[in-house]
């Protein structure tokens, strides 16, 4: 049973952690500080200290004293080279008369200069190395508990609180950082191996479990409980004097564990830093296990450490005492971070030399040594200004740092951590805040009361991305036809979650193939699956109400069997979506139903003849937000409305070309006929025996369906249309001969020709407005705009040459900058390159000369306000 | 004898300029109305400690690579102010134009990358796009691989954009001014403004009374409220935005990183922690409480762009308070209610790398009068005027 370290093999032994078996196996310098290089060892044990961060398979800054030891663990140091015996970069010392607190702030103030000193600082800063691009990903897990009572720390207190609430019928979790197992009363959930690192806003906990049974190397559990009792304890933090960070010198809690956890002994002889008068339990504990106690010493005796790379003495006014450990009595600072971070106010209490909480916020609850540190510790809290004491153990801040700080100005405890930058490392704060607190405050002459502490702030311990960022779904949307279009050689693009084939590949390039499909639907007839679409359903006598108060033009005088082009603005009068809203005729069985999909489930009786329902399809991307919207608006008003999203129930294609119709009338009874079924109506009917609601519309600018059908049956229907259509040349075609059918139409697609400050003024799309209604969404803002002179329209254009604009390729006029173009293609009917563009008002006439930047260079362009392909629609009504 | 960086006061009780917040803005202000324009009986009022506010919570990102022909020229002339900052203020602000760049991973985010380039192009801003190959030369460590669910398309690159101390141009700035005798007065709360037929006479403060020639109010989270006591009233609401900060790694990332789609930006600093922002939170809020579904978001959209890292542990996060107007652009004048009282506020998630030029300008309005070109198109009559500013189509994450 062996761990590696750099490549050398480590025994291991029960219930070690990585720390404890580097340390029985003689390691004793564990890691180099962030900036003088100097030697660091065990210091607190507890995961709260930096000095035993470390990579372990790979994960750099890992806490060696808390991470269980398993065999085969590759462990190597970090932040020094060539070895954690010997760091060149311990030379750092030597010249910390250069690099006074804030240095960096009163040196390189030439930009060359500091660019230069820039590269050569970001040379050796940091700690742990990244891992490479290709390190191997890990498991990590979200889970959500409820609880009456969450009890935070399974010490004494939390667990008398624990079975105290538990005896009165509440539903209890415990959370406690220990490999424990739950006692013989499993009156309560124990989340073992696990620490809260956040309490936020409604009593919601964030917790993180280590290697919980599922497997994954993290779980982060959120636990929302009616009541918490924080029971986290005190822990220890050091004391001040010269040369107290080296190897050899720990925290009492630290000689414990080493000892009673993994039965090491920690040196041969010690000197005990502490205050208690008389035989202290620690010394019992060191001569327990053979350890000479040497002499213990108050702290305000101390004055210096001695020894290179571990201690060998320790200097005291008592006189000097050689030992190879020392042991800091540190003092007991209650872990009342989450507390804090609840509102509770933190206060100093001299008594117990410690900031205490109080003013809990309802539901929460301290107990045990949090609410109250039990011991005095050190009474000499604070030490004179030295440049080898050392306060801040993450970043090397020094007694000295902190007085220069507080002289220089930063003299409130939050200037001061910035400016310092102490409590800033990992420690976050536990090991150095009290100290730099009292410096402040003996500096500037005031209480430690007044001083205060810096804010706490989650998450505390920190926590790793990976459990935070937990299993990390992406879901993709699939329409349900997708598969069809694999096998049609689709050429995927992403439109928000959804899948859509951009085209399909059917020719030597991409060109040629969205041409192919371009000339089938202008030619003969042409297939695309709009299934992505936002479809809702509006039910009830207020639908048409909802409608003339959301959209801008009216839908209450819809009539039933037609479709009109809809139109949403803010309150600002911006575009913020458009699409068609149809209201269904009965049809000849006597139902009526917004949605297609429901002519099967709904009962004749329950919703024949209902003339309120309205259908409304919006833009792929913006559903979620209309109905939102939809919904905001009718919170409230009293209406009878009821929405349906249908959008996943639902499959839609858009059959379209001078052949649809034969297509059509292969696999429907509906008559099809101009008469029948004339331009913008809709109609309720079978296709390929498939309820549909069919709507005539023409977004590509020919004779068109578009075919709303239950998405069970999307397959069934696609192959039917594909059959029906092959004698006709029926061709699938994707988004980008969409984009250019009806951009040869001038058809605006909200998003990519409009942005968040068009208005339909600009747009040309002044119809859209209706202001004779009595109000709606805008009316206001619009009204302005109507009247306004537009700054800038949006216009077509022609390329004088043969060249192709990028989308959003700028717009220049007389040289100055004009405008940008929103999309762009070669016209097979223009035989040139078309366009859309916002260009400034002075430049939209008919005819104007634009310039437009095609890799970079102005190429000549000419303004159109024209329809590029059948102006006056005739095809769409053939 | 060290010597402070500036000096406790006693308040007064009269100056001629009471500025409402010592951010960067409000610094930045007085330190120009000091040194070009002569003004010198000038007091900051804060209510907390000296960049206590959005100053020192936001992510420190300079750039100029905007999208209107307002912002553009605006910002650019902000970082040039950034630029010489070290050496006008002889204090390190710790400015690393280290570049920056704005990911796209969809062909819409593509498309707006490509009108900022254009734009910034013909304005003489350098930035331009860039593709997959050259993005992972400049960044080895991200991931531009196809297993991502949106991979990276495209970048727009911006070589003077980077990343500064945002402390350290605080307290450059408060030096400067304590310098030139500018006051800064810190936990001193304005409680009220008295106005009287059309002037600000008199602002109160937990601290007693002052009477002033001109007040200006920049303050950011609460500008609005601090505007209303002068019976101003702004079309502001205000979000919280949050951002966290990682362990330190040795230093492997010298570009700053934006995915819009991905609402995550990231940085690393010249200590090596990771510095991760999210865009504002979606609902309003006043609350300075950081939550956990937002740095879940971080965390989780970090990894999209950097999967390896998923063992590095985030530190701590923090919240500041964005006041968002209707067009994602700031208001900056005078106002139109009351004649001496002048607003540098609404400057939602973008208002430290204006911070120079925005002192600059409203120094030079308080001082003459007249409203700097820069900033004509930001002043406060412009929504009743219904003559928005076009930033919001490019500020979905701003940093």
């Amino acid at each position: 049973m062996d761990i590696r370290f750099n490549g050398k093999a480590i025994p291991i032994q029960e219930g070690d952690t990585v720390a404890s078996a580097l340390y029985r196996a003689g390691q004793r310098i564990f890691t180099r500080s962030f900036k003088y290089h100097r030697p660091r060892g065990l210091l607190c044990c507890s995961g709260h200290c930096p000095n035993c961060l470390m990579n372990v398979d790979g994960i750099p800054n890992v806490r060696t004293c808390i991470t269980p030891a398993r065999a085969g663990m590759a462990v190597k140091h970090q932040n020094a080279r060539p070895s954690l015996d010997f760091d060149y970069l311990a030379i750092a010392q030597q010249f910390d008369w250069m690099m006074p607190v804030g240095w960096y702030y009163k040196n390189f103030t030439n930009p060359r200069m500091w660019h230069l000193a820039e590269a050569q600082i970001r040379k050796v800063a940091g700690l742990g190395d990244p891992p490479p691009p290709d390190a191997p990903e890990a498991v990590y897990e979200h889970a959500h508990m409820q609880a009456g009572v969450a009890v935070i720390g399974a010490g004494p207190a939390g667990l008398n609180a624990a079975r105290e609430a538990a005896s009165q019928g509440e539903r209890v979790v415990v959370v406690d950082d220990q490999p424990r197992t739950t006692p013989g009363d499993s009156s309560y959930t124990l989340l073992s191996r696990s620490y809260c690192f956040g309490l936020y806003e409604g009593n919601l906990l964030g917790v993180l479990q280590s290697e919980p049974h599922s497997g994954a190397r993290e779980r982060l559990v959120h636990i929302r409980a009616k009541r918490i009792v924080v029971a986290t304890g005190a822990y220890e933090a050091p004391l001040t004097f010269k040369n107290n960070d080296l190897p050899g010198i720990m925290l009492s809690t630290a000689v414990w564990r080493l000892i009673h956890r993994h039965g090491i002994q920690p040196g041969t002889s010690a000197v005990i830093i502490s205050n208690e008068t008389g035989d202290s339990a620690i010394a019992a504990e060191l001569r327990n296990v053979g350890i000479a106690v040497v002499a213990t010493v108050p702290p305000s005796d101390v004055l210096e450490a001695t020894g290179s790379k571990h201690v060998t003495g320790l200097r005291t006014r008592r006189g000097a005492f050689a030992c190879d450990l020392v042991v800091m009595c540190g003092h007991r600072i209650p872990d009342a971070g989450l507390l804090s971070q609840a509102g509770a106010k933190l206060e100093w209490s001299a008594e117990a030399g410690a900031f205490v909480p109080t003013e809990l916020p309802p539901n929460i609850t301290a107990v045990g040594d949090v609410a109250h540190a039990l011991v005095r510790a050190a009474s000499t809290l604070v030490s004179m200004p030295n440049k080898r004491t050392f306060v801040c153990f993450c970043n090397d801040v020094t007694s000295q740092d902190i007085c220069d700080s507080v002289a220089e100005g930063f003299d409130h405890i939050e200037l001061l951590k910035r400016y310092t930058t102490t409590t800033m490392g990992p420690c976050q704060g536990r090991m150095c805040q009290l100290q730099a607190i009292g410096i402040c405050a003996r500096e500037t002459g005031r209480a430690i009361q007044e001083t205060g502490v810096t804010t706490s702030r989650p998450p505390n311990p920190g926590v790793t991305l990976g459990a935070l960022g937990g299993a990390r779904h992406h879901p993709i949307r699939r329409t349900p036809m997708h598969y069809q279009h694999e096998e049609l050689g689709a050429v995927w693009m992403d439109m928000g979650d959804w899948k859509r084939p951009r085209y399909y590949k059917s020719a030597q390039t991409e060109r040629e193939s969205i041409l192919r499909e371009y000339h089938a639907v202008r030619q003969a007839v042409g297939v695309i699956d709009v299934s992505t679409l936002g479809k809702l359903s509006l039910k009830g006598r207020d639908s048409g109400k909802l409608l003339d108060k959301v959209y801008t033009n009216r839908f209450s005088d819809l009539k039933p069997g037609r479709v009109r082009y809809a139109v949403l603005c803010d309150e600002a009068g911006i575009i913020l979506d458009d699409g068609t809203i149809s209201r269904p005729l009965a049809d000849a069985r006597g139902y009526n139903t917004g949605d297609p999909g429901g002519t099967r489930s709904v009962a004749p009786s329950v919703s024949a003849g209902t003339i309120d329902d309205f259908f409304i399809t919006t833009t792929t991307g913006n559903l979620d937000f209309v109905e939102q919207w939809l919904e905001w608006w009718l919170a409230g008003a009293g209406w009878d409305v009821q929405i349906n999203n249908l959008t996943s129930a639902l499959a839609a294609v858009n059959l379209a070309g001078p052949k649809a119709r034969e297509v059509l009338s292969a696999l429907t009874s509906c008559g099809l006929s101009n008469a029948e079924f004339p331009y913008m109506a809709c109609r309720n009917a079978e296709v390929a025996g498939v309820p549909a609601l069919l709507m005539r519309i023409g977004f590509v600018g020919e004779t068109g369906w578009e075919i709303h059908y239950p998405a069970e049956s999307g397959e069934h229907l696609w192959s039917a249309l594909m059959d029906a259509g092959r004698p006709f040349g029926i061709c699938p075609f994707g988004v980008e001969a969409q984009r250019l059918l009806r951009l040869e139409k001038r058809h605006v697609i909200v998003g990519v020709d409009t942005d968040a400050l068009t208005s339909p003024y600009e747009a040309g799309m002044a119809w859209v407005v209706k202001h004779d209604k009595a109000d709606f969404i805008g009316k206001f803002a619009l009204g302005k705009l109507e009247s306004a002179q537009a700054q800038q329209s949006l216009v077509g254009f022609t390329m004088n040459a043969n060249q192709i604009p990028e989308d959003g390729a700028a717009i220049l006029v007389n040289g100055a900058l004009a405008g940008r173009v929103t999309s762009a293609r070669y016209s097979p009917a223009v035989e040139k390159a078309i366009g859309l563009a916002w260009v400034t008002a002075g430049a939209a006439a008919e005819g104007a000369q634009i310039e437009i930047r095609v890799a970079g260079a102005p190429v000549r362009a000419t303004v159109t306000q024209r329809v590029f392909y059948d102006p006056d629609g005739a095809r769409l009504r053939m | 004898m060290t010597e402070r960086m500036w000096r406790p006061r006693s308040l007064q009780s009269s100056y001629d300029v009471v500025i409402i917040g010592a951010g960067i803005h409000g610094l930045a202000t007085a330190y120009y109305l000091g040194k070009r324009h002569g003004v010198k009986k000038i007091a900051l009022l804060d209510k907390g400690y000296l960049g206590s506010g959005n100053s020192g919570r936001n992510t420190a990102i300079l750039r100029s690579n905007y999208r209107t022909p307002e912002g553009i020229p605006f910002y650019d002339a902000s970082v040039k102010l950034y630029e010489q900052m070290s050496q006008e203020l002889g204090w390190n602000v710790l400015f690393s134009q280290c570049g920056h760049l704005t990911l796209a991973h969809t062909d819409s985010s593509l498309i707006g990358l490509r009108v900022r380039a254009e734009n910034n192009q013909v304005l003489g801003v350098d930035s331009k796009l860039i593709f997959p190959d050259e993005i992972k030369r400049m960044v080895p460590a991200i991931d531009i691989s196809s297993r991502a669910r949106f991979p990276i398309m495209a970048a727009l690159y911006h070589p003077p954009g980077g990343v500064i101390r945002h402390d350290a141009v605080v307290w450059g700035y408060a030096r400067a001014c304590d310098r030139m005798d500018i006051e800064i007065h810190p936990y001193t709360e304005v409680t009220g403004i008295r106005v009287e037929k059309g002037r600000a006479l008199c602002v109160a403060t937990t601290r007693g009374n002052v009477a002033a020639g001109a007040v200006l109010n920049v303050t950011a989270g609460w500008a609005s409220t601090i505007s209303k006591m002068a019976g101003v009233p702004l079309p502001i609401v205000s979000h919280q935005l949050q951002a966290c900060v990682t362990e330190p790694l040795k230093p492997f990332l010298d570009k700053v990183i934006v995915s819009a789609t991905l609402h995550v930006y990231v940085n690393q600093t010249d200590k090596g922690e990771l510095v991760l922002g999210a865009e504002i939170d979606p609902y309003q809020s006043y609350s300075m409480r950081s939550t956990l579904p937002t740095l879940e978001q971080i965390a989780g959209h970090t990894l999209d762009l950097f999967p390896q890292l998923h063992g590095l542990r985030v530190l701590r996060q923090w919240a500041g308070v964005c006041d968002m107007t209707p067009d994602y652009a700031p208001i900056i004048g005078r106002a139109e209610e009351v004649e001496n009282f002048y607003m540098d506020v609404g400057w939602g998630t973008y208002g430290f790398k204006a911070g120079p030029i925005a002192g600059q300008c409203t120094a030079e309005l308080i001082a003459t009068g007249k409203t700097p070109a820069l900033i004509q198109a930001f002043s406060p009559g412009r929504f009743r005027a219904g003559r928005l500013v076009g930033e919001k189509a490019a500020a979905a994450v701003s940093s």
